[in-house]
Order: structure tokens, then sequence, then C-alpha cells
């Protein structure tokens, strides 16, 4: 975890003493993480199909580029690896299902995440994505809107909530109206206060706390 | 009267040809990123799609889509989950539990906009199904070789051994490539049998075209040396040229159309008729007119036409239409070419020439032929050795694999093998055929045969078999599965039960009840309505329907053909065990072995034909010169010049191949215009010289063409230049040496038959 924190102390003072700075530049520039990086996550998906949240758990590692794993421990055991355009699931100790990546943009938004606040690579992000700060330094929001492809055809956003150098939270609006909350960092291992909380009320503790 | 053929011959002609496995055409592109390559299979798959002459196009992107949306309701029949499942609360509950799970899981984007129709996943179980047995790697969404191009599978319409049509494929395919933005920098390698066969055939043509270009102009120049004169060249075409319009005119009527290959043979075949042209220019002399002068050559010309025409029915009586359609154009041709010599071209020809016997140095040639020895005992010799040789050599006596007489370069196989290894391409030799009544009793018995065909799989005498079955159950099974389905009141019941404490909104799977009910009332799903769906026309191919009215020729066999196509063919005997176990209704055929025995089979009813030629041609030579002694003068040295060619084939270790059998048969018509010529009496010395220059010229100008033949690196065209050339050489060296007595061997110009030198040959 403590690798997610991360060290701003490279960047020059004189840069946010210059006119007034782009927000989203800077909060990318503390953000960047060359490498890899790990956290737990709790994931709380909100679906049109359900009368509650489906809640899981468990560990994320960006491997660097386009390779992310993302470890369920509760309420079961699945392993999905990202790599090489392709995503691979395994459940238990079962077959493993390996499907393009393109058909699961839900995990594809969330890699281009990882490597976006990650990767450093703000020239990239903007390729792919709009994006839109807003907050200040401390207190941040990060909208990346989807340019095109399958991923703006099913990903309607992908919200960042964060605190200086760390993310906290990363919501996904689909676009069929389902949202999906990622609790990373610190709000993971804080832990949730209801085993079904309200979508209004998770957000709300994503942006204030 | 139909050529009795075997089951699997009438099937490998008039079913399958050489396979579906023939008609793949494995494509990688290379030279770019991963992801443009990417884009370029995505391209050129949405291209061959729309192109009807590919029946289907893969590149690993698979298709979720692969049922129609009006056959959706058709998955709980083509779906194998109802044979050991019921949709009872426990299972349902099962199912419904891991959905639960599915929604939170990344693939959960894939799965929502299905859920509520299908919850069991009837409709990802039949993708998974259908998808190919061995894949590739796959990267951006679609198939990668490990040396990093995109690969596709196209399966063409036509058959792979149809050099024309595969032309028009590939020059589409290449079309299409060259279309897509970003093609320039990459490279599109294609391989497969269709491509194979088209090089080959474009090689041999470039090959066959040049050697054209350099025999036409040394034929030019001989003509000019031997006639001194243009007119001939300007003239000697029109036999040749009229006998080949008149073979076309004759084969559209009779054939309707005709194979390329009868056309390169019928050219040279025709070959023959350049010799009636260059007999009248010789025979030309002084003071006779140019028609009365073909008139009195006309007998002997006539005997020769007929005779070689005879030779050429064999090919007409051997029952193979290919050389049956050879045999029509040749005569057609050879009977016009001879009539146009007789009245058209001493029409045509000015009063002034030089007479060929004024020739110089053809009196000396003469001389030298004349003084030759000529030891009785030479053609017993000749004859004694040749059998022994022709018996006894060691060299395998026929080729009875065709593939060895137009050889696919080896790089190109080798790019084949590698391609095919990472596609799982289907052997192009093997396939497994299901005979039945119907097209539903191939899919019976293709179920019936599927658990044998899976332990052969674990068993790794196969890596993988595709049967019919596999993409559309029989109407037994598909009836079996709808008794399995409960009606709407007990599924919604056990819904009920099952959905108990799970969050999944009430009414959410409504669009599966009502699915479940759609299909219990279902007509079974029959492969025409089954082609409507994008794998239709796999199956389309994979079941096959003899012509109604056929049935006859048959011979009462099952009218319906199922082909299932084998991966990775490790051992073929137990596959073949599969006959047994059916009672020959399922069987292994091996195409090799069927094609080759096919040849084995044409080659018999050949041999016989030629046979019977050969008598009928001694008796007419007989009739037209009165009496066997005549005859044996022109008979002998034809039989043993012929002796002669197998003799240096086999002692050379060549294996005899049918274009070997036609080329012989052309060497014969050749030689036996040597010896008639040769045997005509005249008691002209200048004449004689006549026949000698005509005679000349004819066998300068076949080994001219011949021999040139003869030095190509193509296999058949090497076969039948050597084989020719050779047997011009022996039948014009046997004509003079075996020629009467007072023929050659009187430069005095002695009366024809008397007794002048003491080393005559045997009358």
């Amino acid at each position: 975890m403590k690798r997610f924190v991360l060290a701003a102390l490279a960047l020059s003072p004189c840069a946010f003493a210059a006119a007034p700075p782009d927000l989203a530049a800077t909060i990318l520039a503390h953000l960047a993480k060359p490498g890899s990086a790990q956290t737990e996550f709790i994931e709380v998906a909100y679906r049109g199909m359900l009368d509650r949240p489906l809640v899981t758990s468990g560990t994320m590692q960006w491997l660097g580029g386009d390779k992310l794993e993302r470890d369920v421990q509760k309420p079961y055991k699945a392993v999905a690896k990202i790599g090489d355009g392709r995503m691979s699931v395994q459940r238990g100790d079962g077959a493993v299902q390996s499907m393009p990546i393109e058909r699961a943009p839900q995990m594809a938004a969330i890699l281009a995440g990882f490597r976006a606040l990650l990767g450093g690579d703000a020239a990239q992000l903007s390729r792919d994505f709009e994006v839109k700060a807003a907050g200040n330094e401390a207190r941040w929001v990060l909208t990346l809107t989807p340019r095109a492809g399958e991923l703006k055809a099913r990903v309607q956003s992908i919200q960042i909530d964060g605190r200086g150098d760390a993310p906290r939270c990363m919501t996904l609006s689909e676009g069929d109206g389902d949202t999906t909350i990622t609790l990373v960092g610190a709000m993971a291992r804080a832990g949730l206060q209801s085993s079904a909380p309200l979508q209004s009320a998770l957000a709300a503790r994503c942006r204030n706390d | 009267m139909p050529p009795p053929q075997t089951a699997d011959q009438k099937l490998l002609l008039d079913e399958i040809g050489e396979g579906p496995g023939s008609r793949l055409l494995l494509l990688a592109i290379g030279g770019a990123s991963g992801e443009q390559l990417a884009r370029l299979s995505q391209g050129l798959k949405a291209a061959l799609q729309d192109d009807p002459r590919f029946l289907r196009v893969a590149n690993g992107d698979a298709n979720p889509d692969a049922l129609a949306s009006s056959l959706l309701p058709y998955r709980y029949l083509l779906s194998p989950t109802l044979d050991t499942r019921r949709f009872d609360a426990d299972y349902l509950r099962d199912q419904l539990t891991q959905r639960l799970d599915d929604l939170s899981s990344p693939a959960a984007s894939m799965l929502k906009p299905i859920l509520p129709r299908d919850p069991t996943l009837e409709i990802l179980k039949l993708a998974q199904r259908w998808a190919p047995a061995k894949q590739p790697q796959l990267r951006e969404g679609v198939w990668f070789s490990s040396r990093n191009e995109a690969l596709l599978v196209a399966e063409t319409r036509a058959p792979g051994f149809d050099p024309g049509a595969q032309r028009d494929a590939i020059a589409a395919l290449q079309k299409h490539f060259d279309a897509l933005p970003g093609s320039k920098s990459a490279e599109l390698v294609i391989s497969g049998p269709g491509y194979f066969s088209l090089q080959v055939s474009s090689r041999t043509k470039a090959e066959a075209d040049r050697f054209g270009f350099i025999t036409t102009a040394g034929f030019v120049i001989l003509l000019l040396l031997a006639y001194r004169s243009i007119v001939p060249l300007l003239v000697t075409a029109l036999p040749l040229l009229s006998g080949a319009v008149c073979g076309f005119a004759a084969l559209a009527l009779v054939f309707g159309e005709a194979h390329g290959i009868t056309i390169a043979f019928g050219f040279t075949l025709l070959g023959v008729a350049q010799e009636y042209p260059i007999r009248v220019f010789s025979h030309r002399r002084a003071g006779v007119g140019a028609l009365q002068s073909v008139g009195d050559l006309w007998p002997l010309l006539a005997t020769a036409i007929v005779s070689t025409c005879i030779a050429y029915l064999a090919f007409f009586a051997s029952g193979v239409t290919g050389l049956q359609q050879l045999a029509v154009f040749t005569i057609t041709g050879l009977i016009v070419a001879g009539a146009c010599t007789r009245w058209l071209l001493p029409r045509v020809l000015p009063e002034r020439f030089r007479d060929a016997a004024q020739t110089p140095g053809l009196a000396g040639a003469w001389k030298f032929l004349a003084r030759l020895p000529r030891p009785r005992w030479l053609p017993w010799l000749v004859l004694v050795a040749g059998v022994l040789v022709v018996a006894f050599a060691p060299a395998k006596f026929w080729e009875n694999d065709l593939s060895a007489l137009a050889p696919v370069p080896r790089s190109l196989l080798l790019t084949q093998a590698r391609l095919g290894g990472e596609l799982g391409a289907p052997d192009v030799r093997y396939l497994l055929v299901l005979r039945a009544a119907s097209a539903d009793g191939v899919l019976r018995l293709s179920e019936r045969i599927t658990p044998q065909v899976d332990a052969l799989v674990a068993r790794h005498a196969v890596d993988a078999v595709e049967l019919p079955s596999r993409y559309l159950p029989s109407v037994e099974t598909q009836r079996a599965r709808q008794a399995g389905l409960p009606d709407a009141a007990a599924l919604q019941a056990a819904l009920a039960q099952a959905e108990q404490g799970l969050p999944f909104r009430t009414g959410l799977f409504a669009p599966f009840v009502a699915d479940v009910e759609a299909a219990r009332a279902l007509p079974p799903l029959t492969p025409e309505r089954f082609e409507q769906t994008p794998l239709g026309a796999r199956l389309q191919a994979m079941l096959l329907h003899h012509g109604d009215g056929k049935s006859a020729v048959h011979g009462g066999r099952a009218p319906w053909i199922g082909l299932g196509t084998l991966i990775g063919v490790h051992d073929p005997g137990a596959i073949a065990a599969l006959s047994a176990s059916t009672h020959g209704a399922a069987h292994l055929l091996d195409l090799k072995a069927a094609s080759e025995s096919l040849l084995i089979g044409y080659r018999q009813r050949i041999l016989v034909a030629l046979a019977i030629a050969a008598l009928l041609l001694c008796a007419t030579v007989t009739i037209a010169l009165r009496g066997p002694r005549r005859a044996l003068h022109v008979l002998a040295p034809m039989t043993l010049a012929t002796l002669m060619v197998l003799v240096v084939l086999r002692a050379a270790g060549i294996p005899l191949s049918l274009f070997h059998l036609v080329s012989l048969t052309l060497a014969a018509g050749l030689g036996l215009h040597y010896a008639l010529f040769f045997e005509r009496r005249t008691d002209d010395p200048a004449e004689e010289r006549r026949t000698l220059h005509a005679t000349l010229v004819c066998v300068i100008s076949a080994l001219l063409v011949f021999g040139v033949l003869a030095l190509s690196s193509v296999p058949v065209l090497r076969a039948i230049g050597l084989t020719v050339a050779l047997g011009v050489a022996f039948h014009f060296t046997l004509s003079v040496l075996m020629a009467p007595a007072g023929h050659l061997q009187a430069p005095n110009g002695s009366a024809p038959d008397s007794p002048v030198s003491s080393n005559q040959a045997p009358r």
C-alpha cells in the first residue's frame, strides 16, 4: 500500500508559482508511479436488474503497461488477469475463461484508469479520454470521458476522487445506467459501514468523509 | 459405358473434388504493428464476408451472435444442456447464484444484455461449442502467429484444384487487401492447396510460353533455310489453325466446355498436323501443279491421318472425360487439317517455288544414310535387349502420385505447414465420410459416433474432429430436448423457488420464460433453416446430396453424405476402425489412396484402349499398303522405336505417368509418318530426296519443339518433352535403318524392287 503514497518532492515549487497550473496535469504528475502498484479494493456494484448492490473485495495490482490483475477474495475467490488485449478469468479452481478485453469494457475502463493514474502519461490519457478536473490539489475529482470505440459505447464516464497524491474511489458509470464504485487505498482499508450501502451515501463518502 | 469405380472414387470425383480442406486459404498478415495488423485482419474479414467467392472467413474474432436472433429460442434444442439437466428449482438456483457472481465480475458488461433472456447462458455454450477446436493465440481480438502475423482462414467456394476459379478468388482477396487503409506497409502471405494449384499452373504456363517463343523462332528459321522462300512460312499454319478452330467447335458441341488441360495437350497432340503442309512443300516438283502434287501424296497422307486418328481414338475409349475431350479435339483437328492441306493449301501456293530435291547438301545426306550398315540382326537385338531392360530395370514402373509431376515449391510447403500448424487447419488427405438415406440420418449417425470419435481424440489418434452434428443435432435429439423443457407454469414455479433470497428484480426473467415456452412449440431445426445462420455455410459444406435422378448410377447407395473434417491425424488405422463398428456407414476416406487408385484405373483403361488401337492401326496400315509385308516395314520401326523410348525412360529410373503414355502415342503418330513416307515406292531419285527433305524438316522441327521442352524445370513438361523428343529420334533412326531395300539404299535410283544391297532389312 505504501507504494501508492507518492512523494511530490521532486516537483519544483516554481511550477506552482507560474500562471494557474492545469489542475488535471498537476494531479496526474503527483500520482505518477512508474513500474507497478498494488492496492486493496472494495467494489460495490449497483445493477439495474438487482434490488441491492453486490459487494466484492480483494486486491488489485497494476503491473505496468496494459497488465492488470484483480484478485477477488470475498464473497468468492476469483482471479482476473488482463494483458495483451485479453482478459482471463478463473473462478475458484474452475477452468480459465479467456476473452478479448473489448468484451469486458468495464475492466478495460478500470485498466485505462490505472494506466492513466499511475503511468503518468497525460498525453495518452487525453488521447483516449476527455479529462476534466475539479477541486484543488488537496481534494480533487478527475472525470474521464471516453472519446471513441467500444469504451465510449459502454462507458459513460470514470470519476476518480482523491486527496493529494492518493486516489480514494473510482466510480464507473456505464451506458445502461449501472454504476460501480470501487474504493481503493485508505478507503478500502476503512471498509464499508453497511453491507448494502446506498449509492448516494457511498458517493458522498467518496467526496467528503 | 461409364468406367467402373469404387464408392470412394465416385465420391471423390462427383462430390468432394479434393475435400473441404482443399478450399482453405491460410492467410498471414505481417510487417506492421500488432494494432495495425489486427485492424487489417478485421478489414479483410469484413471484405471477404461480403464476397460471394468465399464461403466463410475466420480471424479469431468469435461471433457471439452465432445464432440469428429469429432462431434464438432454438438454443434449447441445439445446446446439449437439456441432455443431462432439467430446468427445475435446484438447477436454476445454482445457475442464478453463479450469475450473481458474474454480475460483480469483469465479464458483467458482456452478460448483462443476455441475462434476462438466457440465465443459463445457452448462447455462450453454443458459441463455445462452435468455436474452432484448436485456435492460435488471440491478441487485439484476432489470431496471431508466434511470428507476430495476424492469421486468417478463408474458405473459397471453388474447389482447390480449379486454378481458374482459384485465380479469381485469390486476385479478389489481394484486391480487398490492397484496398484496406494501411495495407501498403503490411505484407499478406497466402498459402493453401488452391494457392499451390494456381502457382504450379502459372509456373507451368510461364515456362511453356517462354519455350514456345524459342521454338517458334527456331521453326521460322528452319522453314526459311529449308525452303529458301517466305511462302511456306506464311501458309504453314493454315491447316493447324483451321484444325484447332474446328477442334474447339467440336468440343463446344460435344461437351459444352473443356478442361484447360485439354486445350494445352490438344495443341501438343495436334502438332502432328504440322507435318502435312511440310510434306506438301517438300514434294512439289517442276512441271506439276500444286493441286496435282498434293493429289499424288494424298493416299499416303490419308493413311497417316486415319492411322493417327485411330491411335487418338484410344483416348476416347478410355472413358476418362478429360481424355475423351482430348480425343474429340485432336481427331476433329487432324481431319480438318488434313482436308485443308489437301484442298485449300494447294490453291494458295504460288506457281513459283524451289525444288526441295535441289537443296544443297541433301544429296550428301542421302548418300550418307544410304551407306549406313543395316545388319539383319539389328532389329532382333533391339527387340530382345529392349524387352529385357523394360522388364528388369529396377525403377518403379508407374508413377501413381500425380503431384510428383507438378510439385509445389518447397518454400510454399514450409509456409503451409507452419500456418496450418498454428491455425489447426484440417487434414487435406483424410476425411470422415458418413452415409445415410437422409440429411437427418447423417446427423443421427454423426451423433451416434461422437462418443467413439471423442475416444479417438482422447487416445491422440487425431487432434480434433469436426462432425456435422456439432452444428446441428438430429431431429430426434432436438425432440428429446424439447420434451425436457418445462411448461410455463412449472418453469414459473421453479424460478420463483430458485430466486428466493436472491436480489434479482421480480419479473426480470420473463423473457427467459417466454423463450422456453416458444422453444416447446418449435418445429425441429432443419439443415435448410440452419443455412440462414452465420454458420449455415459451414454445415452446408459438410452435408452433401447426390443430384436427383442419378440414384440409379449410384447403385442404391445412400444419397446423403456427411463429411467430418479431421485435424492432426496421427493414427489413420484407429480412425478407419470406425467403419467396422458402423457397418461401413461411417468410414475414413483417404483422398490420396482414392485418387491414386482412380489414376491406376484410368491407366488400365487407357492401356487396353491403346492395345485395341494398335491392332486397328495394324489392320489399317495393312489394308492401305495392300499386304502384311509392306505393312511390316511401317509397323516394325514404329514398335521398336516406342520400345526404345521405354528402354531409355526405364534405364534412367523415370516412372511412367499418363503424360508419358500420351507422349508415346504422339511420338508413335509422328513415327508412323516417317515410316510411311520412307516405305513409299518411287523410282525417281529426286522424289526420294524430297521425301528425305520433308522428313528431315519434320524431324528437326519436332526435336526443336520437344527437345526444348525436355529442358523444362516443370516435371510434367519435361516428361512430355523428353518422351516425344526421344521418340522422334528413335522413330527416325529406325525408319531409316529399317526402310525396305531399294528405297534408301539406292543412291543411283535403281528400280524399287531390284536387289541392290545385301544388307537388306527383313522383308
